[in-house]
């Protein structure tokens, strides 16, 4: 519910905003020494937007976080920040990182370890000449949101992994920047602290409504956290969207396997009439397909995939012939996960790994059905 | 596993545009590098060759009678390898175990024995070559006549004025290097290494051959390397107590040469290149050791690590500490002390027959003593405050910068290591000589002599403190609108204080007390405490040498005393 009024109100101000780019990155292209890590990425995030940059190490999405803020020089590309142009390889601009007003958490969340929590939180505030009673309410207040007032005083070194992760967050708030850059913020923290940093982190952002960009390989945050997603690859755009829609529609098979579980299938395309559904044929097994404007790319021998999300495929204990999709199976495997119980269900086109709950328990060997709705039934590029 | 996979896309971060160029923090100390020790080794291996006239510079005729006369005078070289491997492998193994005893066993007293372990190294080997000849001298050492008032017996106890005697003491006064560099890797060792051999069903005996000692051997290496080159060109020690032996190593020998009339530059110079010849080797069986091996493989991260309880082993453990301390640092000190009390060259333990006349005598009268003492402080600050200097710009080019070269200059920077310092010397004299601006006979050029051997330790203490500081602190304080200027006023220079001063008290410390590099260096009006302690002790009678080591020595810990407060205040920021 409140998730729903949240996503109302960000449509509300995009639109007062008439989806004006407030950061924009295009053919952004950085390397180092000789070695491409960002190839040509263009996006932008609209004022108020948080935007995640997902993928695995390597992808080269901290190296765009990093050119955003200054900290890295691209080879090519344009950046734009608030209408100003704070990179330009054409035409020669390179603003300094301090002159971009922005602000940054990093991973290591480097806090200052000479200077008092205080003094951290009151850094940015005083390189820009804020007035000294001003620098003080304004670090407090910025603490006060972190719930780390009163260690205002502490050094900086007496603190934990969670409360340094605080003091990072209230020193980037604190100097009112145009956007913030989280680069993998919360990776240094145990599971649980993690999930609380998200959703505090998630409750400053609604609060200050600033764009961000947040640099993660853990998809979980990237959903939780995000208007929008921009899943790389080997220093591309692999794919960008809300983050249902990459869920419910990964457009490759990377997509599909790097966020959530999603079984693979390869089969070849029967009947790509017009009009019909998409048919794959998976060893004589034919499974009905999400319909597509365009085949995806094959795969190198000529055969199509498919991905299914665990949690979209359905056990049935009663056959309801009607389904299409749906094929008699048998449960091989039981394992209980907590939340979640996974199955390694046998059905003729192979083996699939099927999410249920706890509630509702399948024995290892019974028959079920399964069935797997044909608008889950993804067609996605073959790698 | 997600930290991991992290860590490593982070050290993938790319660097700087306009990575191309030689930036002026490479070129600069390269030139200075390659005119200050380059130019000396050439003159060195040119005068080695010269058969002409001994005196000549350049030489003008080239040859290798020179080798060949030295083949009547292996002995030099052999008893140069005899004392300099055996001490090294004594002062090695001391090291092992003292930081051993210190950092993983439950041994009680680590932070007095951590301190009283370390001070006789930055005392150094002349404080002890004068200490122990004033002890263990078979006519009249402390020792012996305290073992003959005791016992009655007429023989000697010790003779330190011996092979074993020199070995000894030139191994207990570098030891302690080998307790830091060894004691570090110790501390930073994941113990879960050695559990898991533990658990696996290794004793303790076996986990330590088979697990920590392999996991050590860099750092034992790369201690034994250092002691090594150090010892090749110890030349305190071998003069003040195997003269009367008429032992001779290759440094006392070109000290000879150099001092005998007319004075034989060529083949003093020709010994010279044997023994870098030697270091070389040295260094390169070091590396081919070491090839394949990483380092990083032991530094766990934040691991505090557990310490073997050594019950009954506890005393023994613990006197083998206190035996160190007393023969390194209680005895050494306390003869000098007592020395220098006397009025004559008897040792008087009543101490109404003591008298400070000798200290006034080094302090205020006598003009070459007073002005060494002030010399030598000077030196102390140059070299701490232009040593620290250019060890940080380079530790900082190396580690922060893109600038192509930058690790040629960490290997050069780190090449002076594998020069005896006393051969060293011999060849930047000549260069000294040779330039045409009046340069030798100077203080500056102590100086600049001091700065270049003394760089890669200075170097190697600057990496480690420019290597702690994470990039993101400053890139953090860019993001936050700081200006270069104000990065490093509010950041970089406050992270980096407390290293700079430790490392700035070290290079004081070992210039206070160094000899070998100042022995050819100084002359009359430039007087420097170590040169000055060696010819009083051959002229001054050893009450007022004493009084003069004693003064060395109070300097030294005063400023070891300053390094303790600096570590103090840095452990509570």
């Amino acid at each position: 519910m409140a998730a729903e009024d949240h996503v109302a109100s960000g449509d509300l101000r995009i639109a007062a905003e008439a989806g004006r780019p407030f950061i924009e990155v295009r053919g952004l292209t950085a390397a180092y020494d000789a070695k491409i890590v960002v190839r040509d990425v263009s996006f932008s995030v609209t004022a108020g937007e948080h935007l995640s940059l997902l993928g695995p190490s390597g992808c080269g999405k901290s190296t765009t976080l990093r050119c955003i803020a200054g900290l890295e020089t691209p080879v090519e590309g344009e950046i734009v920040i608030d209408s100003e142009v704070v990179f330009s390889s054409q035409r020669r601009i390179n603003v300094p990182t301090e002159k971009r007003k922005l602000s940054m958490v990093f991973q290591s969340y480097a806090i200052w370890p000479h200077m008092t929590v205080f003094e951290n939180v009151a850094y940015g505030l005083r390189t820009q000449g804020v007035r000294d009673a001003e620098v003080r309410n304004e670090a407090l207040r910025a603490l006060r949101m972190v719930g780390m007032e009163e260690l205002a005083h502490s050094s900086a070194t007496a603190l934990s992994g969670g409360q340094q992760q605080r003091v990072a967050l209230a020193r980037s708030y604190a100097c009112r920047p145009k956007a913030i850059l989280l680069d993998e913020p919360l990776s240094n923290l145990d599971a649980r602290l993690r999930t609380r940093m998200r959703e505090e982190l998630r409750e400053l952002q609604r609060q200050f409504q600033l764009s961000t960009i947040y640099v993660t390989h853990d998809q979980e945050e990237a959903m939780a956290m995000s208007d929008r997603v921009i899943v790389m690859r080997d220093g591309r755009i692999e794919q960008e969207g809300p983050p249902l829609e990459i869920y419910d529609r990964p457009q490759s098979r990377f997509v599909a396997d790097f966020i959530g579980a999603a079984n693979i299938v390869s089969g070849r395309i029967r009947q790509p009439g017009s009009g019909q559904p998409i048919i794959l044929d998976v060893e004589g097994t034919a499974i009905e397909c999400a319909p597509r404007a365009q085949l995806p790319r094959p795969h190198a021998d000529g055969s199509y995939m498919v991905a299914v999300r665990a949690v979209y495929a359905e056990l049935r204990r009663d056959a309801v012939p009607a389904l299409a999709n749906h094929w008699p199976a048998t449960i091989e495997r039981r394992t209980l996960l907590g939340d979640l119980v996974t199955y390694a269900v046998r059905w003729p086109g192979g083996t699939l790994r099927v999410h249920g709950f706890p509630n509702d328990l399948f024995d290892e060997g019974s028959s079920v059905h399964l069935h797997i709705p044909s608008v889950r039934a993804i067609l996605v590029d073959a790698d | 596993m997600s930290v991991a996979a992290s860590g490593a896309g982070s050290s993938l971060a790319p660097q700087r545009h306009g990575a191309r160029r030689v930036g002026a923090g490479v070129w600069l100390p390269l030139a200075f590098l390659a005119a200050g020790l380059g130019y000396p080794f050439l003159l060195l291996v040119a005068n080695a060759f010269n058969v002409g006239d001994p005196q000549a510079l350049p030489p003008v005729e080239y040859g290798v009678a020179n080798f060949v006369s030295l083949l009547d005078h292996l002995d030099w070289i052999g008893n140069t390898l005899l004392v300099s491997i055996s001490a090294t492998i004594l002062a090695t193994a001391i090291g092992i175990v003292l930081a051993w005893i210190l950092y993983r066993t439950t041994v009680p007293g680590q932070r007095v024995f951590e301190i009283l372990i370390a001070i006789p190294y930055p005392l150094g080997p002349l404080v002890g070559a004068l200490a122990w000849s004033a002890l263990g001298s078979p006519q009249d050492g402390m020792l012996n006549q305290l073992f003959t008032s005791l016992t009655g017996i007429r023989e000697p106890l010790l003779n330190i004025y011996s092979v074993p005697g020199i070995i000894f003491v030139m191994a207990i006064f570098e030891a302690p290097f080998a307790v830091l560099m060894i004691g570090a890797a110790m501390q930073h060792m994941d113990s879960a290494l050695e559990e898991s051999s533990t658990v696996f069903g290794a004793g303790k005996l076996r986990t330590a051959f088979r697990i920590t000692l392999p996991l050590m051997l860099p750092a034992i290496l790369s201690s034994a390397l250092f002691l090594f080159t150090s010892m090749m060109g110890a030349f305190a020690i071998p003069t003040m107590l195997g003269t009367n032996a008429r032992f001779y190593v290759a440094t006392t020998a070109i000290y000879v040469l150099f001092q005998s009339y007319p004075p034989n530059y060529p083949l003093a110079a020709a010994i010279g290149v044997v023994l870098i010849l030697i270091t070389a080797l040295a260094v390169w069986l070091y590396a081919r050791v070491l090839k394949n091996r990483t380092h990083a493989v032991i530094f766990g991260r934040n691991y505090r690590p557990r310490r073997l309880s050594m019950r009954g082993w506890t005393p023994a453990l613990l006197a083998f500490e206190c035996l160190y301390v007393l023969v390194s640092l209680v005895l050494p000190l306390g003869v000098l002390v007592l020395a220098s009390l006397q009025k004559s060259g008897d040792l008087s333990w009543i101490p109404t027959n003591w008298t400070l006349s000798n200290f006034h005598y080094v302090l205020i009268d006598f003009p070459t003593t007073r002005e060494a003492i002030g010399n030598s402080l000077l030196l102390g600050i140059g070299t701490g405050t232009l040593g620290v200097a250019l060890a940080t710009t380079i530790a900082w080019t190396v580690h922060r910068s893109n600038s192509t070269g930058r690790r040629l200059l960490e290997q050069v920077t780190m090449l002076p290591q594998a020069f005896p310092r006393l051969i060293f010397a011999f060849g930047f004299m000549w260069m000294v000589m040779s330039l045409p601006i009046h340069l030798y006979g100077t203080l500056f050029a102590v100086l600049l002599a001091y700065i270049i051997v003394f760089l890669p330790l200075a170097y190697r203490g600057m990496s480690g403190v420019v290597v702690q500081i994470d990039r993101s602190l400053e890139e953090a304080a860019r993001v936050s609108g700081a200006h270069w200027g104000r990065m490093m006023r509010t950041v970089t220079l406050p992270l980096l204080r407390a290293g700079v001063l430790a490392n700035w008290v070290l290079l004081f410390m070992i210039s206070v007390r160094e000899v070998s590099a100042s022995l050819f260096l100084s002359g009359p009006g430039t007087q420097v405490l170590g040169p000055a302690i060696f010819s009083f002790w051959d002229s001054g009678g050893l009450p007022r040498v004493s009084a003069l080591a004693v003064v060395q020595a109070a300097i030294i810990l005063a400023a070891v005393v300053a390094v303790r407060r600096l570590a103090g205040s840095k452990a509570e920021q």
